[in-house]
């Protein structure tokens, strides 16, 4: 008995543990900046999709506007770096705090509607959001985008290498999941968990479930921002065309994928869709033509994740990994009562 | 601005409107019928036009020919949708259900794209004149269509509502679908027809439109906001309710282009969605609802 829970404590710290180590030296053993760049891609969404599964898997709702906010960091970072000349933790401040100043105000109003209306709402916000990266021009480049922006520094050390953005993102990453998973534990994890069971029985429990689910949604919004923040220094280029619905869906396709109530699950469901378009980086010899086809048929294939999974595992990969251990355990208890 | 600009400005509106309006009446129907928004409505838009026009310039058919096959492919997609995807996860609640829309969204454009090209197509004039003049104000006669295809649609509509038996059943589930399925009416069958006729619905007013306004793969999200918002400004409650509301959102798009800016026009609506949404979520012609426990 003692020792499965030693085991199982183990397994919790070992696995999240093992996976930092290897991220972390990942960059001492290839200096690819083709493989680089993709896993920074997907450092990038761990972090806005560990936001969202606060949102989801913990407040119970879903938003069609992240790709809006993120949006919203990457280019209230790159204009003040590049036109204004601010240094770039300034801009990284000035884009989470814009951000999430817009979660903030787009979840104050909304989420005291229903489910339905703040999906709705929120998509809402990112056409909008759309419409001003696309027309703003004298701010936002218009469609030709906004180039020359400037890598990440700190004084005179500057983030100018594949490896370094690659570091600094998933620095920034696993910090990002660190705290979020401090907070799911304790009492506002608690709070939202209590929330997607029943509104009106955590209500009568004393939260209030505007607040909570507000505060998810600002923090969601803020992790987007900063992730947007990082994209446009690394990248030093961005347009319309990385903000609009279809990135919404992706992140919602990760996070439903993933599963409720688990920051593992969205985290392994982002790793894994992010690679799909660009399975040539992981794969030595993949035949391009699979990589076209993947590109060319990623919006299906996302679509059609959706729809699977909700249809045939609601519970995502966390779900999964729970009732494989639920399965594991009770054949372990069948056996220990067995004479 | 003069008397005939405005005129002018105002049946640009209604044409719009009306499109709003049958989209709306979508959304409008399936609400009805199960309770959830479905985010697949513009994808119906999408499909009527970009299937129609794609039939008739790949196969040389005749416009009336390429006009059904447009509809009935939408409305087979539509009722496929619903007996696939929605009707094996009916009682796991709003949120699973919405959510598997979206999927569905995001797979009838990527489809769409990889059958239909990413290019824009059009189809021509239903019938082809120069405009008509009306107090010194241009009419397409496209625009007439427009009009007349809705009410038609309106009053069809209305008559399966009010005078059939699926009509009747489609009420009872509106009112209650646990108390219709007591009564021994197959909801099952009222929630497809739902999905059938809003599909139907949304691919008439892609396919009208399409001479006008060119149509491509992607149209689908930003129409649909369009139609969710007017039946929001109708409160998702009745059909006269969400016309009234998308000829009330055609009309004030269609002046704010005329005195703030065309630039923003999109972006002027869709706030309009959100500050009804916020302030007024039951409707500008609802009553709020009481959440009891």
């Amino acid at each position: 008995m003692s020792a499965g829970r030693g085991v199982s404590l183990l397994g919790r710290w070992a696995l999240p543990l093992l996976a930092a180590a290897a991220v972390s030296v990942l960059p001492l053993f290839t200096s690819d900046p083709y493989l680089l760049k993709v896993l920074t891609f997907v450092g990038l969404n761990v972090i806005i999709v560990t936001g969202m599964a606060v949102l989801f898997g913990y407040a119970g709702q879903i938003s069609l506007g992240h790709a809006a906010f993120f949006g919203i960091g990457a280019y209230a970072s790159g204009y003040v770096t590049t036109a204004l000349h601010w240094p770039f933790l300034a801009g990284a401040a000035l884009a989470v705090a814009l951000s999430a100043l817009g979660g903030l105000l787009l979840a104050l109003p909304s989420l005291r509607l229903k489910g339905h209306y703040l999906a709705m709402a929120t998509l809402g916000f990112s056409e909008i959001a759309s419409i001003l990266f696309v027309e703003a021009k004298s701010i936002t480049g218009g469609n030709d985008g906004l180039s020359g922006i400037p890598f990440a520094s700190l004084g005179h050390f500057r983030v100018d290498t594949p490896q370094a953005n690659y570091w600094l993102v998933w620095a920034v990453a696993m910090l990002t999941l660190l705290a979020v998973a401090g907070v799911v534990r304790m009492r506002p994890g608690r709070a939202m968990s209590a929330l997607h069971g029943s509104e009106l029985g955590a209500q009568a429990c004393g939260v209030d479930p505007v607040a909570v689910k507000v505060s998810a949604f600002t923090l969601s919004a803020a992790l987007a921002g900063l992730a947007g923040c990082l994209y446009a220094h690394f990248l030093g280029f961005i347009s319309p065309s990385s903000f609009g619905l279809e990135t919404s869906i992706v992140l919602l396709a990760m996070v439903v994928l993933g599963g409720p109530r688990s920051l593992a699950g969205p985290v392994s469901a982002a790793v894994l869709l992010t690679l799909i378009p660009f399975m040539d980086s992981i794969v030595p010899g993949l035949s391009s033509g699979v990589t076209t086809w993947l590109q060319d048929w990623r919006g299906d294939l996302y679509g059609i994740f959706i729809i699977a999974v909700m249809l045939f595992a609601p519970g995502g990969i966390s779900g999964a990994v729970r009732s494989v251990r639920g399965w594991q355990a009770r054949r372990q208890a069948g056996e220990e009562a067995a004479p | 601005m003069d008397a005939t600009s405005l005129l002018q400005f105002l049946i640009s509106g209604l044409k719009n409107g009306s499109i709003y309006a049958l989209v709306a009446l979508g959304f409008t129907i399936v609400y009805a019928a199960t309770g959830v928004v479905n985010f697949a409505q513009g994808e119906f838009y999408m499909l009527g036009g970009m299937a129609s026009a794609w039939v008739m310039t790949a196969l040389h058919v005749p416009l009336a020919v390429a006009i059904a096959a447009g509809i009935a492919l939408t409305v087979a997609v539509g009722l496929l949708m619903e007996r696939a995807f929605l009707r094996p996860r009916r009682d796991a609640g709003p949120l699973v259900l919405i959510i598997i829309t979206i999927g569905a969204s995001l797979l009838l454009r990527s489809l769409a794209r990889h059958a239909f090209g990413a290019n824009e197509l059009a189809l021509p004039s239903f019938t082809s004149g120069p405009s008509l003049q009306f107090l010194g104000a241009a009419i397409e006669r496209q625009a007439l269509w427009v009009w007349g295809v809705t009410v038609v649609a309106v009053a069809a509509l209305w008559f399966v509502y009010e005078r059939t038996s699926l009509g009747r059943a489609m009420r009872a589930c509106q009112v209650s679908h646990e108390a219709a399925r007591l009564m021994g009416i197959d909801t099952a069958k009222v929630v497809m027809a739902a999905f059938g006729l809003a599909a139907a619905l949304g691919a008439i007013a892609g396919i009208v439109v399409a001479p006008l306004t060119q149509t491509s793969f992607d149209v689908g999200a930003r129409l649909g906001l369009k139609g969710f918002a007017a039946a929001i400004l109708g409160g998702l409650g009745g059909f006269r309710s969400a016309v009234a509301g998308g000829l009330l959102l055609g009309v004030v798009e269609s002046l704010s282009v005329a005195f703030i800016s065309s630039t923003y026009k999109d972006a002027i609506a869709l706030v309009l969605l959100l500050l009804v949404l916020f302030l007024r979520p039951q409707g500008l012609f609802g009553h709020a609802e009481r959440v009891k426990v």
